[in-house]
């Protein structure tokens, strides 16, 4: 339904509020009914095969899930790509439903179709994804093809030249939306400049462009193998015996080297991270941010589970400390959020959104203010309401297929299970002031907040925006130089 | 193929508030969903964006509530909840953990009936400029950003409801008063222009006690909507718009007034959309972007509306070195080559088992069930759409789909909204 997507939400509230008028309905109000507390609740729990070539299989039955949702997480990383060829795991990700050994990329596509099966392949750093949606009845024909897709697939030139096209028109594409640009400026600044992190994902125009059918084909050789893969099968599995299905169409599939299920060695961060980037893009309405320092991954000591709280009191709600401000108060916004990002080795904590052009310094001032509050403390009420949040979530957010099925690859990848996702929540529990303000102060000490000679140091922000306008009142707050970047000429 | 059946009980209040109930215990949630008749569709010149600005402050207070706590109270009890306003209805919602359903409804009825205790001068600025800012970052501040405005203003007459889009204007915006949000609640906020649906882990007498419990004492409005449109007919020669500025690349929207949402007409115009630019393995897909290789992307979508008319459209990614004209003339060759021949039998199957993956994806969650549901009982008055749709669209036959084609996506009933990038501009600029 486009017209969702469409809508205008609101998003968040705040302030302070009086009485005023009389109202239409003169009856008496019913009082306000208490809340009973939910019962505890577990994360479903998998059955894991591992096949012979390596393969593994996690299933989880969820009744009344009738869109089968199958998940593939391949530990491929971006490392693994030349140096001058960096974006082809992408370009082979999206190419290898383009042509099998027995059908056309059209006739693939129209096969996926008329099986209603919804299919996608993509490159994170955390390694390749590959999604299939399927309505249960159909989940023997979507596997072989699947398998097809994953076994062999041909690469045709045709394809690969169509997919380095629309990936240098992506490229520009990125380039124009500013929340993308400050994206890649941001791991530009923020990770070394020798580290694969520092560039963008899906490769960059001279690298792209290089790019042929022999590159992608040699790197599905070598890469795309069943050893290490974990592939996750959730749904309504009532009659449905998932293993044998899965054993004749991937068990066949090559096992390659032996690998781990999971990345592991973390990014490297550039030496002089902590500063200030200002793309300038005169004329914008609007000016966009990104502030971002190294985090935690989910192994840190003293436990992940204050982190997302951390996250949600600083800048994960409606009624986090920036929009209390930025957005109920000042209303220089419309949303800005903060989120702690684990990778498996190291992490990111990130906040981003966009301001008023006009509100371009003051805001970046009240952000970087708000953000080291943390260090400050935080009160009993805050970090409550942060665990309640989101432990009383959990059963919803996880009630899909779909939802269920992504956690559990993205726990694989990280070199996990689900059974993760149940001792956090269990964890969660025990979060209290003391615990996050503790995990704040170990976050800021690692990540060299206040530590300079700067008001900003430890930070790395990011601003997209009239330079023109901006730069002497942002070079005015005392948060450090400003390095000002113009994408013309 | 899966039967969809979800249970369905309604009732209505005496205060005219229509409750309905589907009963699912998978996950100790409720989904709590209200569907308010009122959209940017009723909004008169000079009021544009009301609707939308409105919404906003329904978050700010109410007679028991605080500004800021319907959020910070329901999120405290494990709610999502958020609200969205739309051409045709405004909705609001949460899903609750199944101990919290009751305090949800306590304080959506606080302020769906007694919203005006609380609103003031102050939320109304703020929430105004809040607003100011969504329409900077999601249309002003992005490329190609304004063209679904540029196409609604090009595509319908300007006296038609659906000419301006929901966001509005903000110099209207401006003009908005304390007053005028008192007279649009009074019009328009009440439980006999409302459906309240429930979905989840709750029986049908537990929904509708507790909805008479909080709902029942609210006092009906007094109605006065005008009736719905006729149906707008095709354009009669087609309408064009041209923006020339920093984009990436060109793009082309051509658009088509459609048939009102859940008619034939409109699911076999839905369908021909599909096969001709939606699906994967589309007609425009295979020869723009394999064959000609004029097109980088391609894409088809359909928007279902009741007052009048209904909104569909192609749109097209121009490869560089391409010409849009050359482009625009395949595409309206396509379409009559499709008004011709119709589809085959692949491609309807194709459309059948997509939209119905795509349809039972959709009501997999608690959330988006409820919505579907609300959306049906409040627009066309059906809430068992949404075990029917698939099987409608399914009995919607080749020839029908070949015809509606050719009435409603005929190429001189286009209108055709261009993002062309400007040579001279930067484009990132």
């Amino acid at each position: 339904m486009s017209d969702s997507a469409a809508s205008e939400a609101p998003n968040a509230a705040t302030s302070a509020a009086t009485a005023a008028a009389a109202a239409t309905a003169a009856t008496t109000t019913v009082p306000r009914p208490a809340v009973a507390p939910p019962e505890p609740w577990s994360f479903p729990v998998g059955t894991t095969h591992d096949l012979p070539n390596g393969l593994r299989l996690v299933t989880y039955d969820v009744p009344g899930q009738y869109v089968l949702s199958v998940r593939l997480g391949l530990p491929i990383s971006l490392r693994d790509e030349p140096q001058d060829r960096e974006g082809v795991a992408t370009i082979m990700a999206r190419t290898l439903d383009e042509g099998t050994a027995q059908h056309s990329a059209e006739e693939l596509a129209r096969l996926l179709e008329r099986k209603g099966v919804s299919y996608g392949a993509g490159m994170s750093d955390a390694g390749l994804s590959v999604d299939l949606d399927v309505v249960k009845g159909n989940l023997e024909p979507a596997l072989d093809l699947l398998r097809q897709i994953l076994t062999e697939p041909v690469f045709p030139e045709a394809e690969v030249a169509r997919q380095v096209r629309t990936r240098l028109a992506e490229i520009e594409q990125e380039r124009s939306v500013a929340a993308q640009r400050a994206g890649h400026e941001f791991v530009r600044t923020f990770y070394a400049r020798d580290d694969r992190s520092s560039r963008p994902t899906g490769g960059a125009p001279e690298t792209v462009s290089a790019i042929t059918r022999e590159d992608v084909s040699a790197f599905h050789a070598r890469h795309v193998v069943a050893s290490g893969v974990t592939m996750v099968v959730a749904g309504d599995l009532e009659g449905v015996d998932v293993l044998p299905l899965v054993e004749a169409t991937l068990g066949g599939w090559r096992q390659g080297p032996s690998r781990d299920r999971f990345l592991q060695r973390p990014a490297q961060l550039a030496p002089d991270r902590s500063r200030i980037v200002l793309v300038d893009r005169p004329g914008s309405v609007q000016t966009e941010l990104v502030i971002g320092a190294p985090g935690p991954d989910r192994s840190v000591d003293g436990g992940w589970a204050p982190y997302p709280v951390i996250g949600f009191v600083l800048g994960g709600s409606p009624n986090a400390r920036i929009d209390a401000v930025l957005r109920e108060e000042k209303g220089y916004t419309y949303g800005i959020r903060s989120s702690f990002r684990p990778r498996r080795a190291g992490g990111l904590f990130l906040t981003s959104g966009s301001v008023r052009a006009d509100s371009t310094a003051e805001s970046l001032r009240l952000l970087v203010e708000i953000l080291d509050s943390g260090r400050n403390g935080f009160s009993d009420k805050e970090i409550r309401s942060g665990v309640d949040f989101i432990s009383k979530t959990a059963p919803g957010r996880y009630a899909t297929a779909d939802a269920i099925a992504d956690e559990a690859i993205s726990m694989a990848l990280d070199g996990r299970t689900t059974k993760f996702t149940t001792a956090n929540l269990r964890d969660l529990a025990a979060v209290d002031r003391s615990r996050a303000d503790g995990a704040y102060e170990r976050f800021a000490d690692a990540a060299g907040l206040g530590r300079g000679d700067t008001r900003a140091a430890g930070w790395t922000i990011v601003l997209v925006g009239d330079a023109g306008d901006h730069r002497e009142a942002i070079e005015g707050l005392g948060l450090g130089e400003v390095t000002v970047v113009s994408d013309a000429g | 193929m899966t039967a969809i059946s979800y249970p369905l009980a309604e009732r209505t209040l005496d205060n005219g508030l229509r409750v309905i109930v589907s009963e699912d215990h998978t996950v100790p949630n409720v989904a709590v969903n209200l569907w308010v008749g009122v959209g940017s569709r009723h909004e008169s010149p000079g009021r544009t964006g009301f609707a939308h600005l409105f919404e906003h402050l329904m978050f700010q207070g109410s007679r028991n509530v605080a500004s800021g706590e319907h959020f910070s109270a329901l999120m405290d009890e494990g709610a999502r909840l958020n609200a969205t306003t739309w051409f045709d209805r405004t909705n609001y919602f949460e899903t609750v953990p199944t101990g919290a359903l009751e305090l949800a409804l306590w304080l959506e009825a606080d302020r769906h009936g007694h919203l005006l205790d609380a609103v003031t001068q102050e939320n109304l600025d703020n929430q105004r400029d809040v607003v100011k800012e969504e329409k900077r970052q999601r249309y002003d501040n992005v490329p190609y950003g304004s063209a679904l405005i540029d196409i609604y203003a090009t595509v319908f007459p300007a006296d038609h409801p659906y000419h301006h889009p929901t966001i509005g204007s903000m110099e209207d915006l401006d003009a908005a008063t304390l007053a005028d949000v008192h007279d649009f609640f009074r019009a328009h906020y009440g439980p006999n222009n409302t459906v309240l649906t429930l979905v989840g882990d709750v029986t049908p007498e537990e929904g509708f006690a507790a909805a008479e419990r909080y709902f029942g004492a609210l006092l009906p409005i007094e109605r006065t909507e005008r009736p719905r449109h006729a149906q707008l007919p095709p354009l009669g020669e087609p309408a064009r718009l041209d923006r020339v500025g920093a984009v990436p690349n060109d793009r082309l929207y051509i658009t088509f007034r459609l048939p009102v949402d859940t008619t034939p007409d409109y699911l076999a115009c839905s369908a021909a959309v599909d096969v001709v630019a939606g699906l994967a393995s589309s007609r425009l897909m295979r020869r723009l972007v394999r064959t000609d290789e004029t097109a980088i992307a391609v894409g088809g979508w359909t928007m279902g509306l009741v007052d009048g008319a209904g909104l569909g459209a192609v749109t097209v990614d121009v490869a560089a070195g391409a010409d849009p004209e050359a482009v625009e003339a395949a595409v309206c060759e396509e379409l009559a080559r499709f008004a011709a021949e119709g589809p085959d039998e692949a491609e309807m199957e194709s459309v059948v088992a997509d939209t119905e993956r795509s349809w039972l994806s959709a009501l997999a969650s608690l959330e988006q069930r409820a919505d579907h549901i609300g959306h049906h009982a409040l627009l066309t008055g059906d809430p068992a759409y949404v075990n029917t749709f698939v099987d409608r669209l399914k009995a919607v036959t080749a020839e029908q789909v070949r015809e509606a084609a050719g009435r409603w996506l005929a190429p001189e009933a286009r209108a055709v909204v261009r993002y062309l990038a400007d040579a001279g501009a930067e484009v990132a600029a």
